[in-house]
C-alpha cells in the first residue's frame, strides 16, 4: 500500500494531487460515466484537462480568491471537475442537493454569495433561473447538458463546452498560469462549503480545509484499506460530506476509480455492471434491498421459495456458528449477490442512522461485509467504524485512529451522555457565524449533539440527538428515534413517528411500506386502489398492530406504545416533514399534523381528514379519509379490528 | 416558409361513407401542426392518406413539392415521413433497442448476404453507427432504464414512448403522431408534451400530430385544423380556433345558441362517439 498520509502532506489541496496523478498515472482510469449506453472512461489526464480548462474559464470571466462558486446536479464527471477547478484558483465550492427546494437554494446562494453555479441542465437552470433577484450576485449559470436550453435568453447562461473552450484560450496564451495559482493553493484554507443536514433550521455551512479532509482521508484508508484496483459507484448525493470523503478525497488520494452511473433510474442496473468493492448507503437503503428482494421471492415459483427459505436458514444459522456454509453459498447466497451487483464487494457500510438487526444478519449472511460508520460533517463525517471481526448491530465500533479523541461529557448512572470528539483534522467553523461555531465547539472539541455511551467493549453506542430525547408526563425519559428504529425494523413499516413528549403515554404515527404491503394485500385478496386506501384497510391495520405489540414487547413498560394510527400518506422531504437525508423533522411534523395528534390524544377513535397534498410536479389532491386510532391499551383493540 | 406538406382537396370515400370531404391545408417546414375534431372526424384517416395505407378518392398529396398521391407506402420512410400509430404496434416479444433498431431498416446498407460477411463489407462498423444514433434517441427520451426490457411488459405510457423513439429513428423531415398522449396521465403526458415541443424545437422535425387533449393541443401547438364529419372547418393559431364559433359547437360540445354563418353548409350533429 503507498504511503498516504505522505501524498496527502506533500499535494494537500485537490487541484495540487489531481497534477500530480495526472503526472504520474496520466493513462490510467480515474472516472467512467455510463452515456448512452456505454461507459466512457476518463483518465487522470482528461480529468486535469478539464479542471485546468473549468478553472481558466472562470478566472477569465473575472472570478477569484474566495469566491463562491455553487454546483447543482446530478453526479457526473463535471460536478467533480467544477469543484477541483474552483479550489484550483481560490475559490470555494458550495454543493447543492439536486432536489434542493427553491426556497432553500435561494438561502444558501444568497447566504454564500455565489457568483457563478455550475447546474446540470434544464432541470436545474430552470430552478436557478425561477430564484431571480433573490440571488442578486449570481452572474453566470454553467450547464453541461445544452437540451431545452434554447428557450433561453439569459445572458447568465453559458455551456460547460463554452466555459472550457474560454480556459483553454487563457491557457494558450498563458501556458504557465495554471500550475502558478495551483502553487498559490494552501491546504488549510477553506476550500469546501458543505452543508450540515439541519434537522431544525436553515442549514449551515461547514468550512472545510481540502488538506484536512486529505489528511483524514489518509486516517480513515488506514484503517479501511483502499487501492487503485478498488471500484465506486457514486450514487449518494455529492454534497454530503460522506460522497465528498469517497468521490474527492479518497478517489484522489488511493485512486479507486469512480464511477457515475447514467441516470438515477439505471443505478441497481448499472451498479451491477461494475459490480463494486465497496459501498456506502443510508440503512433505509439497505432495508429497501432487503425488502425488494422478499417482495421478490414472494413472487417466485413454489420452488424458488422454498430453495430461499431453506438457503436463508442454513446461511442465518452458519452465520451464527460463525462459519459460512457452503451449500446456503450455492444454493441462493452466490445468485443473491450476483443479482445485487455485490459479487466483487470486499467492504460495504452503513450510517447515518440505526440498521435493524435482522436486515444486518441479512446482508451478513449473504456475505456482505457490513459494517456501522458514525460522524458529523464537522468532524469531516465518518470517524469510527466497527474494526472487522467485531461487528455488532447495536454500536457504531471504535475511533479509526487514536489522534480522534472521543469522550462521553457529563455521563448519568448509565454513562451516558453528550459525545464529544476532537481530532487534528476537524473543520474550521462555519461559514460567516462565528457564534455557532463558538457554541459547537469549546476548547477544541466539537460537542455532536448526540447522545451515547462507550459498552464494556469500548465501542461508541448511539442513542440519538439530546434534544431529541424527550420526557413524559410522568417524568419518563425516552428516546423517540431508538423506538422510531425499532419499529423500522419491521418490514411493513417504511416511517414512522412517536410521540409522547409531555404527554401521559407514547403514540405511534406509522406510515405503512407500500412496496411490500401491497404485495401481501395481493396474496391475500385484499382490494385496494391508493395508498391512503390500503392504508385504512381493517386488515392491515391488524397485520400492523402485530407488529407494534411485537416491538412493545421489547420495550420496557413505560417506553411502550400506547396507542397508533397509519398515515395517509408517506412522510416526505419533499414537503419538508424529512430532512434530504431522511430524518424526521419533528417540529414540522408536530405543527403540520396538530390537529391529528391532538385528536390522537384526545380519545377519539376515528379522526375525519380532509386535506390537499401537493405532488412534485405542483398539482394537487384532496384526500378525504377516516383514521382509525388503534388502542393497544386494550379498550377499543376489538373494534379497530371490525 | 417552405410548405413540408400540402394537402389539396383530398376527399376518401368507404363505399358510401364519406371518411374525407376536399380537405386542403398545408404544413410548413418546421412547424408544429396539430389536427384535432371528435371522434370519426377523419384525422386518422388523413394521417392514413399521408403515411400512404389509404389512397385518396380524389385530390392530391405533395411533399416538399413532390406529388406524393400514388406512392407506395414503403417508399415514404425514405422521402423523410414518419409516424406513429394510434393503438400501439410495437413488437411485443423485442426488447426497446430492437424496436427501436427496426426504425432504421430503410436506412441500413447491408443485407443479409453482405452482412454475414460482418467485418468485410463495413456491416461492424454501419451497426456502431446505427447503434450509436439509437442510444442518442433513447437518451433524448430517457428510456435508459427500460433499454433492455421486453416491450410488451413496459406499461403503456412508456410503450408510446417507445413507439415514438422507432418513428425518429427513421429520421423523418416529419412526423405524423396519431394520438401521442391517449390513455396517459397528467404526468406522462406532461413529459411527451415536453419531448414533443424539444423535438421540433432541437431535431428541427416538422410534427404533425392528432389530439384529443385540448390543453396540450393549444399550448404546444403552432397551428391548429378542425375537422368535423371529414370537412375542414377550421385552421388557424391555437388563440383563432379556439375563438371559431363552429369549433365551439362541434368540438368543445357547446350548445347551439350561437349565431350560424348563412353561408355555410349546416353542420350535422355530432353523432354519439363512434369507434
Amino acid at each position: 500500500m503507498m504511503d498516504y498520509a505522505g501524498r496527502a502532506a506533500a499535494a494537500d489541496t485537490y487541484p495540487k494531487l489531481l497534477r500530480r496523478n495526472a503526472r504520474e498515472f496520466g493513462g490510467e482510469i480515474a472516472l467512467r460515466e455510463k452515456d448512452l449506453g456505454l461507459w466512457k472512461l476518463f483518465t487522470w489526464s482528461d480529468y486535469q484537462a478539464r479542471v485546468r480548462d473549468f478553472a481558466l474559464g472562470m478566472v477569465e470571466l473575472g472570478l477569484g480568491r474566495g469566491d463562491v462558486i455553487g454546483i447543482i446536479g446530478d453526479n457526473r464527471p463535471d460536478w467533480v471537475a467544477a469543484e477541483i477547478a474552483s479550489h484550483a484558483f481560490g475559490a470555494l465550492s458550495l454543493g447543492l442537493y439536486r432536489d434542493v427546494l427553491d426556497e432553500e437554494a435561494a438561502y444558501l446562494l444568497s447566504y454564500g454569495e455565489a457568483r457563478l453555479v455550475f447546474a446540470e441542465d434544464e432541470e436545474q437552470v430552470d430552478k436557478l433561473l425561477a430564484l431571480a433577484d433573490r440571488v442578486p450576485l449570481l452572474r453566470h449559470i454553467v450547464y453541461s447538458d445544452p437540451r431545452g436550453m434554447r428557450k433561453y435568453d439569459d445572458p447568465r447562461l453559458m455551456a460547460a463546452d463554452q466555459l472550457a473552450a474560454l480556459g483553454r484560450a487563457r491557457a494558450d496564451r498563458e501556458p504557465a498560469l495554471y500550475d502558478h495559482l495551483v502553487d498559490q493553493t494552501e491546504g488549510e484554507d477553506t476550500a469546501i462549503l458543505c452543508t450540515t443536514s439541519g434537522t431544525t433550521a436553515h442549514p449551515k455551512l461547514a468550512m472545510l480545509a481540502a488538506g484536512r479532509v486529505l489528511r483524514h482521508c489518509a486516517t480513515y484508508l488506514a484503517f479501511d484499506p483502499k487501492g487503485p484496483d478498488d471500484e465506486y459507484v457514486s450514487v449518494l448525493p455529492l454534497p454530503w460530506i460522506m460522497e465528498q470523503v469517497y468521490v474527492l478525497g479518497k478517489g484522489l488520494l488511493c485512486r479507486m476509480k469512480v464511477n457515475f452511473v447514467e441516470q438515477p433510474e439505471t443505478m441497481m442496473n448499472d451498479f451491477r455492471e461494475i459490480a463494486p468493492t465497496f459501498v456506502l448507503f443510508a440503512p433505509r437503503v439497505w432495508e429497501s434491498i432487503a425488502a425488494d428482494v422478499r417482495a421478490g421471492v414472494m413472487d417466485a415459483s413454489p420452488l424458488k421459495q422454498r430453495l430461499y427459505e431453506l438457503g436463508m436458514k442454513t446461511g442465518l444459522a452458519a452465520l451464527a456458528n460463525g462459519k459460512p456454509s457452503a451449500l446456503a453459498d450455492l444454493l441462493l447466497f452466490r445468485a443473491l449477490r450476483d443479482r445485487l451487483g455485490f459479487t466483487r464487494l470486499r467492504s460495504a457500510a452503513t450510517g447515518g442512522a440505526a440498521l435493524g438487526p435482522d436486515t444486518f444478519k441479512f446482508f451478513q449472511a449473504m456475505g456482505v461485509p457490513l459494517r456501522t460508520l458514525y460522524g458529523q460533517t464537522e468532524l469531516l463525517g465518518a470517524y469510527t467504524l466497527h474494526p472487522e471481526g467485531a461487528v455488532d448491530p447495536d454500536t457504531t465500533g471504535v475511533a479509526m485512529a487514536d489522534s480522534i479523541e472521543i469522550r462521553i461529557e457529563n455521563p448519568d448512572i448509565n454513562g451516558v451522555g453528550e459525545i464529544v470528539v476532537r481530532h487534528p483534522n476537524m473543520f474550521l467553523g462555519y461559514y460567516k457565524s462565528p457564534q455557532a461555531s463558538l457554541t459547537d465547539v469549546r476548547d477544541g472539541w466539537m460537542h455532536s449533539g448526540d447522545a451515547g455511551y462507550f459498552n464494556d467493549v469500548r465501542q461508541l453506542v448511539v442513542i440519538d440527538r439530546i434534544k431529541d430525547l424527550a420526557e413524559t408526563a410522568r417524568g419518563d425519559r425516552f428516546s423517540p428515534q431508538y423506538i422510531e428504529n425499532k419499529l423500522k425494523f419491521s418490514p411493513y413499516i417504511a416511517e414512522t413517528v412517536v410521540l409522547g413528549a409531555g404527554r401521559d403515554a407514547l403514540a405511534a404515527m406509522i406510515c405503512i411500506r407500500f412496496s411490500i404491503i401491497s404485495k401481501w394485500a395481493e396474496k391475500n385478496r385484499i382490494a385496494f386502489t391508493t395508498y391512503t386506501d390500503l392504508a385504512s384497510r381493517p386488515e392491515v391495520y391488524a397485520l400492523l398492530q402485530s407488529e407494534v405489540e411485537g416491538v412493545n414487547a421489547t420495550l420496557p413498560p413505560a417506553q411502550r406504545i400506547s396507542r397508533f394510527l397509519l398515515l395517509y400518506k408517506e412522510l416526505d422531504a419533499d414537503d419538508g416533514e424529512l430532512t434530504r437525508t431522511r430524518k424526521v423533522r419533528r417540529s414540522v411534523i408536530n405543527d403540520k399534523y396538530a390537529g391529528i395528534i391532538d385528536a390522537l390524544y384526545g380519545g377519539s377513535r376515528h379522526i375525519p381528514v380532509d386535506t390537499m397534498i401537493r405532488f412534485q410536479d405542483g398539482t394537487t389532491q384532496r384526500i378525504r379519509t377516516t383514521l382509525r386510532v388503534v388502542d393497544l391499551a386494550g379498550r377499543a383493540t376489538a373494534e379497530a379490528a371490525e | 416558409m417552405e410548405q413540408a406538406l400540402e394537402v389539396r382537396g383530398v376527399s376518401l370515400r368507404f363505399g358510401g361513407v364519406r371518411a374525407l370531404s376536399e380537405v386542403s391545408f398545408a404544413v410548413r417546414a418546421g412547424e408544429l401542426f396539430s389536427i384535432i375534431g371528435p371522434n370519426g372526424a377523419g384525422k386518422t384517416s388523413i394521417i392514413n392518406c399521408i403515411s400512404g395505407r389509404y389512397r385518396p378518392t380524389e385530390g392530391q398529396l405533395f411533399y416538399c413539392g413532390r406529388d406524393i398521391t400514388a406512392l407506395k407506402p414503403n417508399a415514404r420512410p425514405s422521402l423523410g415521413i414518419g409516424r406513429t400509430f394510434q393503438n400501439l404496434a410495437l413488437f411485443a416479444h423485442m426488447s426497446v433497442l430492437d424496436n427501436i433498431m427496426v426504425g432504421r431498416h430503410h436506412l441500413l446498407k447491408n443485407n443479409f448476404i453482405t452482412g454475414s460477411l460482418y467485418w468485410l463489407t463495413g456491416a461492424r462498423r454501419e451497426e456502431l453507427e446505427h447503434r450509436r444514433k439509437v442510444e442518442e434517441i433513447i437518451d433524448f427520451l430517457d428510456l435508459q432504464s427500460v433499454r433492455k426490457a421486453v416491450a410488451g411488459t413496459l406499461p403503456y405510457g412508456l410503450r408510446k414512448r417507445v413507439e415514438l423513439a422507432r418513428a425518429m429513428a427513421l429520421e423523418p423531415q416529419l412526423i405524423l403522431l396519431d394520438e401521442p398522449m391517449a390513455g396517459m396521465n397528467f404526468e406522462e403526458k406532461e413529459d411527451m408534451a415536453r419531448y414533443i415541443v424539444d423535438l421540433n424545437e432541437e431535431f428541427g422535425m416538422t410534427v404533425m400530430m392528432i389530439e384529443h387533449d385540448m390543453g396540450v393541443v393549444m399550448d404546444i401547438s403552432h397551428r391548429v385544423l378542425v375537422l368535423d364529419f371529414g370537412r375542414k372547418i377550421a385552421e388557424g393559431d391555437p388563440a383563432t380556433v379556439l375563438a371559431d364559433p363552429h369549433v365551439k359547437r362541434a368540438y368543445l360540445g357547446e350548445a347551439d345558441d350561437i349565431v350560424t354563418d348563412p353561408d355555410e353548409a349546416p353542420v350535422p350533429a355530432p353523432a354519439e362517439t363512434a369507434a
